[in-house]
């Protein structure tokens, strides 16, 4: 008991105080110094700690949202699972840009690599759903001759797929290149796909050879590699169709291609370069006269184009921006209710003590929410649920130990002796049921169903802080107060009888 | 954290002296002046356990037969399928919005909530189908508001019952063996320790089937919305599980210390006594819950409506096995199985 009473533990205690209340509040002051609304968003805030920012992580049904959860089939043989499920959440990420979303939450899930979980705020679910899945996959097409096309890109030529596709390429990035002044795209190629692109570009030079930057004859059709998204060997069909070929020929449209059906056709080239020499090694660049937003525009098509499995939604969850809004001041609401319950119960049945207990609840719940804040946990319904239960398990600890005061005072025993007996009596009980408690938690939020994770951290962290709360921070205000003679009258202490020393 | 053992049996003498037979004379050099019992606290809760015990199967009786041969209520968590919550401009009434849903063909049913808003729920709907059904409503009922949409597959329904499941099942397991752990140092060692833990699950399991029992009937014999169970009903079972022990330890605690202290009570006056000291704990402790559930329970909005209410008759029931159960099931499994 001594140690929980010496001054490291205090200042200890005044240390979490102080941080709770600079995490909790900060971004208050900052509002009202600069006259700012209480509310709603404001420049420079959330602060910005090198990258580590400082706010309440809201999840889906607080924020509003869209939240997918994916099955991955059709695995491409022979790769490594979890490389193809990173590629994936990258496509995935890609394609979710566009959609202009904050903070998407994209994360592999799955005992087998097998599942992706997709977190977006404010989008609903029909638009995430069209851009995630749209399955657009890339093709590197050569050209063929054949007089009766007319126009495209060569005119005089058809396509005809390679087999080298958007499975076959690892990424591709927008770059400004060793020059220094001008943008490039840079394609990796896979294993596989560097030796497919190494015969490609092979053929390519050797169909008319020569430098591509002097030499006119070198510049024919077939040193041409085109990349498509979503081109079939139909569309290639169609190729002695002008309007048709038009159309197919123009830049990749995506919203086209997301919502596309078989009579549509979209726009599908991504570009169509030149091979200035044979490429081994799986390292590509395409030049041009590129600028940064065009390079990166290419980049990306490349990239979403290349979803290397087919994408199946399990479960999908929409929440209104609303109606998360709604909930956020309903529990709230009742959380704060609950609290004021809690604290006038305490002061009317504990008097003194209770005033005391309540001062460490407020310590408790403002250190938790700083937890919160800056672990980051996102906050859920449930887990806002979990957290006002977790004030209730901090009561607990508390009426332990007043239960048991009494009962020491009533024995015969000083003030002093009796809080210090009490807390001690009281420990065993509070350490194992609150042990009870976290590994509940613990379990939960390793095998629980995911709407249950929220509730077990939140649970958790706040038993976890619970127990500090009332062993050290109770017990040390309990022992500076009550040691103040004017405390000593049993009205006070809500007890029948004080022994005097 | 030092021992308890300093807690000298005269002390709780002065508790038990009212029982009569095991009183003792308190020591006049420990306490300076005797200090007479403030309330008289004697019931007997440990002779009548069998009221107490009959108490609790006329609840969870007519419960197990409800969950056998009704089952439950299954919210979409566990059922599968799509239910888009929406409210319309224009209020049409449950009929007309029932009518629209049936024009669809699509098996879809109606349920009006506390808001002013529907429920529709519909089999699983693919992402073009719940598109398609959006625009309908709109088309018939005109301008809508789509406040949350759910979309849950077969696989992922199973995999939340299993989950669910496997989560209860882990919990009682790991908290008979904390228990266990925990109270192997009374006398009587392991066994006795098992007795302590296996008393609490029996205790535990009282609760779980009080509130699944009730769960069952609310939702299937009197079909209200509030009695089905999905993933947060499942959160209220496992809190309900960590508060009961919570109560039950602390008796168990309190039992363990008096084993100590006292040498001179029977088992039955120990348990008995201990009841008393930690009864107005759990009672306050429970009461203070009561109260911030039943906040949340009127303030709280829809979807925290089923789960306070799961709450609030998860800790009601944990309190009353805590004190009437958990003890005496104690000491009837002492007298089934003596340790000396």
């Amino acid at each position: 008991m001594q140690l929980v009473l010496s001054w490291p533990i205090r200042l200890f205690v005044v240390g979490v105080l102080v941080f709770s209340l600079f995490v909790d509040g900060a971004g208050y002051v900052y509002r009202i110094a600069n006259h700012y609304p209480l509310t709603g968003n404001v420049a420079g805030l959330p602060p910005n700690f090198g990258g580590w920012q400082l706010y309440f992580h809201r999840g889906l049904d607080l924020a509003g949202g869209t939240h997918i959860d994916y099955q991955l089939t059709n695995f491409p043989a022979g790769q490594n699972r979890a490389d193809v499920q990173q590629r994936t959440i990258a496509v995935i990420n890609k394609r979710v840009n566009s959609l202009g979303v904050s903070e998407p939450e994209i994360r592999g899930a799955g005992s087998s690599n097998d599942r992706i979980t997709v977190d977006l705020a404010g989008v609903n679910a029909a638009q995430a759903q069209k851009t995630i899945g749209a399955v657009s996959k890339l093709v590197y097409t050569k050209w063929v001759p054949d007089s009766k096309v007319t126009n495209g890109p060569e005119a005089g030529y058809k396509p005809a797929l390679t087999g080298l596709t958007g499975d076959d390429i690892s990424s591709a990035t927008a770059t400004i290149d060793s020059t220094g002044t001008s943008w490039v795209v840079n394609i990796q190629f896979t294993s596989a796909g560097a030796t497919k692109f190494d015969n490609l570009t092979r053929e390519n030079v050797n169909a008319c050879p020569g430098d591509t930057t002097t030499s006119l004859t070198a510049n024919c059709a077939q040193r041409h590699l085109a990349i498509w998204l979503d081109m079939t060997q139909a569309d290639i069909d169609h190729w002695d169709d002008a309007s048709y070929v038009a159309k197919v020929a123009s830049p990749y449209d995506a919203a086209c291609l997301a919502s596309q059906t078989p009579n549509t056709v979209c726009g599908k080239l991504l570009t169509d370069p030149i091979t200035r020499e044979e490429i081994a090694g799986g390292q590509a660049q395409i030049s041009g006269s590129f600028t940064q937003q065009s390079a990166n525009d290419l980049a990306t098509g490349i990239n979403s184009g290349s979803l290397p499995v087919d994408l199946v939604a399990l479960d999908v969850t929409q929440v209104s921006a609303t109606l998360g809004a709604e909930s956020v001041k309903l529990s709230l609401a009742a959380g704060l209710l609950g609290l004021a319950i809690v604290v006038l119960f305490m002061i009317i049945y504990y008097r003194v003590p209770g005033l005391l207990a309540s001062l460490a609840l407020l310590f408790y719940a403002g250190a938790v929410l700083a937890v919160f804040k800056v672990l980051p946990v996102t906050l859920t319904l449930a887990g806002i649920t979990g957290f006002i239960l977790s004030v209730g398990m901090a009561v607990d600890a508390n009426v332990l130990i007043f239960e048991r005061f009494k009962e020491e005072v009533r024995a015969g025993r000083t003030i002093t002796a009796a809080v210090d007996a009490a807390v001690r009596r009281a420990w065993p009980a509070i350490r194992d049921s609150n042990t009870s408690t976290f590994i509940t938690c613990v379990i939960l939020g390793f095998i629980g169903p995911s709407a249950v994770k929220g509730f077990a951290i939140t649970l958790g962290i706040g038993v976890a802080a619970s127990l500090i709360s009332s062993i050290i921070v109770t017990h040390n205000l309990l022992a500076i107060v009550l040691t103040a003679g004017g405390f000593r009258r049993p009205a006070l202490l809500g007890v029948d009888r004080v022994r005097s020393v | 954290m030092s021992e308890v053992s300093d807690v000298r049996a005269e002390e709780q003498g002065a508790d038990i002296a009212p029982d009569g037979g095991a009183a003792a004379q308190p020591n006049a050099g420990a306490a300076a002046q005797p200090v007479p019992e403030p309330h008289v606290r004697r019931l007997n809760i440990i002779g009548r356990r069998n009221l107490f015990f009959a108490l609790s199967l006329i609840i969870i009786i007519p419960g197990i037969v409800s969950m056998a041969t009704r089952h439950f209520a299954l919210g979409i968590d566990f059922a599968g399928g799509t239910e888009i919550t929406a409210s319309f401009a224009n209020h049409p009434s449950l009929a007309e919005v029932q009518r629209a849903v049936d024009a669809e063909n699509l098996n879809g049913t109606v349920i009006e909530t506390s808001g002013g808003s529907y429920i529709v729920r519909y089999p699983p709907l693919n992402a073009a189908q719940v598109t398609g059904v959006q625009n309908d409503l709109q088309s018939r009922l005109g301008s809508t508001n789509v406040q949350q949409i759910l979309v849950v597959g077969a696989t992922i329904a199973g995999e939340t019952i299993l989950l669910s499941l496997l989560a209860v099942v882990a919990a009682a397991v790991a908290i008979l063996a904390l228990l266990a752990w925990r109270f192997h140092n009374v006398p009587g060692g392991w066994r006795a320790g098992f007795q302590f833990g296996g008393s609490a699950l029996l205790a535990l399991l009282h609760d779980v089937f009080i509130l699944t029992g009730v769960f069952s009937i609310l939702g299937k014999v009197f079909d209200l919305r509030i009695g089905e169970i999905d993933a947060f009903f499942v959160t209220a079972v496992l809190t309900v599980v960590g508060f009961s022990v919570h109560d039950t330890i602390v008796v168990f605690d309190r039992i363990r210390e008096n084993l100590r202290v006292s040498q001179r009570l029977s088992f039955e006056q120990i348990v008995n006594l201990s009841i008393m000291q930690t009864a107005a704990r759990s009672i306050i402790t429970s009461f203070t819950v009561v109260l911030v559930l039943a906040a949340i329970f009127i303030s709280g909005g829809e979807t925290l409506r089923g789960l306070s209410l799961a709450l609030l008759i998860g800790i009601i029931s944990g309190t009353y096995s805590s004190i009437f159960n958990a003890a005496p099931l104690l000491v009837v499994w002492r007298r089934l199985q003596p340790l000396r």
